[in-house]
């Protein structure tokens, strides 16, 4: 096998080598299982590695194309998979100890077609108890560890998703999002994080009870923004087992990378949503950012959303209720199962009325055309990621962080405060991505979310791949 | 709300501490008041978003505010 360094490797220029058989899928799986073994111990970001099955996915791939029998570009491509999305045969655990020994008998349908295109799954990753918070501090299976500086969270909820890419045990992860899940630790671990548009990808065969209905997404995390488009154009479309997949037709999402940016708008919302615990650092970072856009040929234009201020309420109202229908069944029979501050929150969330939760679905139709009505002017919305980089895991149990001589609360009435900045592009379905703009002064990671026009997800990549050529943060590698 | 509380301790048999109870009401007083303005936005004529379809176009309501 032609010499890889994996800490260096990306999908885009690894498929063309596995293609002309200068690299093998059997050897390249084999490399990533060692270093898995090597650093997971310190990590946590694996919960389980299906070597057995990765080995013959490889071997199967290799015959494959060693006959000519090329699939694509995920052919042979070590992926791993958040534990709340359905794999058969392999324990899913959603980070609970309720579904500790559930084993599927069917694959996710993203499952399904990364398989279809020939990738190989080596194992599933850890995360936040059910998707209900964005450290990845497991109280069942350990907290996850940020590959830049292991005292600190990888954020979350696909922490150990996060932590896998940023620390090259896999090429690309799967991940869920219905508050951040995906934006947040991809913020924090220094990768890329994509959310694609509401229904753009079926969510069939996510665990019910880690995400709700209406603001749940399935995301990809990965090192570079084409191999985030050269995983969504495989796993993206139509899915009857999913009654909320759109029938949109799923584009060349590779084409419009390259095209200039020079003349587009991007939006910035003001009313002050997005200083709402600003940290300096992130904010600097940010500004170099939207300079480095408008070196690029960008224009900047603020932008005004005039209910905002209601997204925290209208994420709460959404997704409580929605979890609860799931977890129901189990508060009924084995409430003690869940983390004390777990079930505390969904009994509360028992609590809220009807008219509630139909009143936010309505508000948050608004909410959703005030966006459209913002995109005629520009197009894409840029905001930070997070108002902060990385927490310490101490910061997360104490519950506050402090930082430009304030403190922080982590929580707040709306709930958690660190997804903040991701929810306003879950509630509206937005496609989102988040790049890395910066490092902090300790070399913490910052991201920069681009948001776009429902199912324009090619013009996320435009413009994100514009910038990450333009600059160097994504070619950093945490020493490990 | 510790009464509510209360009472869904007994039907679903969580075998909640008063303290925990506390700390269930304070959750859900605090959400109450977060969902307060919601109520105060005008909604008429705007049908509960479900799913995103492009080829659904706006509503009335949002047009006549435009102009």
């Amino acid at each position: 096998m032609k010499a890889v360094d994996l800490e260096g490797l990306t999908i885009g220029e690894i498929a063309p080598l596995i293609r002309k058989k200068q690299i093998s899928p059997l050897e390249l799986t084999r490399r990533y299982l060692d270093r898995i073994k090597t650093l997971n111990p310190a990590l946590n970001a694996y919960l389980a590695i299906t070597e057995e099955d990765a080995v013959a996915a490889a071997r199967r791939a290799e015959r494959e194309i060693d006959k000519g029998n090329y699939r694509g570009p995920l052919h042979g491509i070590p992926f791993s998979i958040k534990d709340n999305i359905a794999t058969k045969g392999v324990t899913t655990t959603a980070g609970s100890k309720i579904l500790a020994d559930w084993v599927p008998d069917f694959d996710a349908t993203v499952v399904e077609r990364l398989k279809k295109a020939g990738a190989v799954i080596l194992g599933k990753t850890n995360m936040h108890e059910w998707a209900k918070g964005s450290n990845s501090i497991n109280p069942f299976y350990g907290t996850s560890h940020n590959p830049w500086d292991t005292t600190r969270i990888p954020g979350g909820s696909s922490g150990g998703s996060a932590v896998a890419v940023a620390a090259s045990l896999c090429l690309a992860s799967l991940g869920t999002d219905s508050a951040g899940s995906v934006r947040n630790p991809a913020s924090l671990c220094g990768t890329v994080g994509l959310k694609p548009t509401l229904g753009r990808v079926s969510v069939f065969g996510g665990v019910p009870g880690t995400g709700g209905y209406t603001v749940n997404h399935f995301g990809i995390l990965a090192k570079t923004v084409k191999d985030c488009a050269l995983v969504l154009g495989q796993i993206a479309g139509h899915d009857l087992k999913d009654p909320l997949s759109s029938d949109e037709p799923v584009p060349n999402y590779i084409k419009p990378m390259g095209i200039p940016v020079k003349g587009m708008k991007a939006g910035i919302i003001e009313g002050g949503y997005f200083d709402e615990g600003l940290t300096g650092e992130v904010r600097r970072a940010f500004d170099e950012a939207l300079k480095m856009l408008k070196t690029l040929g960008m224009k900047t234009q603020e932008i005004t959303i005039p209910h905002m201020n209601l997204v925290p309420a209208l994420q709460a109202a959404s997704t409580r209720p929605e979890a609860n229908s799931d977890h129901d069944r189990y508060l009924r029979t084995r409430p003690r199962d869940y983390s004390p501050g777990l079930l505390y929150g969904l009994i509360a969330g028992l609590l809220i009325p009807a008219l509630v939760y139909v009143t936010a679905q309505r508000v948050r139709r608004l909410l959703c055309q005030e966006f459209d009505t913002a995109f005629e002017s520009v197009q894409v919305i840029v905001a930070p990621t997070l108002f902060t980089p990385a927490p310490t895991i101490e910061d997360c149990n104490r519950g506050y962080i402090e930082a430009d001589g304030k403190r922080i609360n982590l929580a707040d009435r709306a709930g958690n405060f660190l997804t903040r900045y991701t929810i306003p592009f879950n509630v509206t379905g937005l496609p989102t991505i988040s790049i890395c703009c910066g490092f902090s002064s300790s070399g913490l990671p910052i991201g920069m979310q681009i948001s776009a026009p429902s199912f324009q997800e090619g013009k996320l990549f435009q413009v994100a791949h514009a910038y990450e050529r333009a600059t160097e943060w994504h070619k950093r590698t945490p020493q490990l | 709300m510790k009464d509510a509380v209360r009472k869904l301790n007994v039907e679903y048999r969580f075998n909640l501490s008063d303290q925990e109870i506390d700390v269930v009401a304070k959750q859900a007083e605090e959400a109450a008041l977060l969902f307060q303005p919601l109520f105060e936005v005008d909604v008429t004529g705007i049908t509960p978003l479900t799913k995103i379809d492009k080829r659904v176009k706006r509503t009335v309501a949002i047009k006549k505010g435009k102009k």
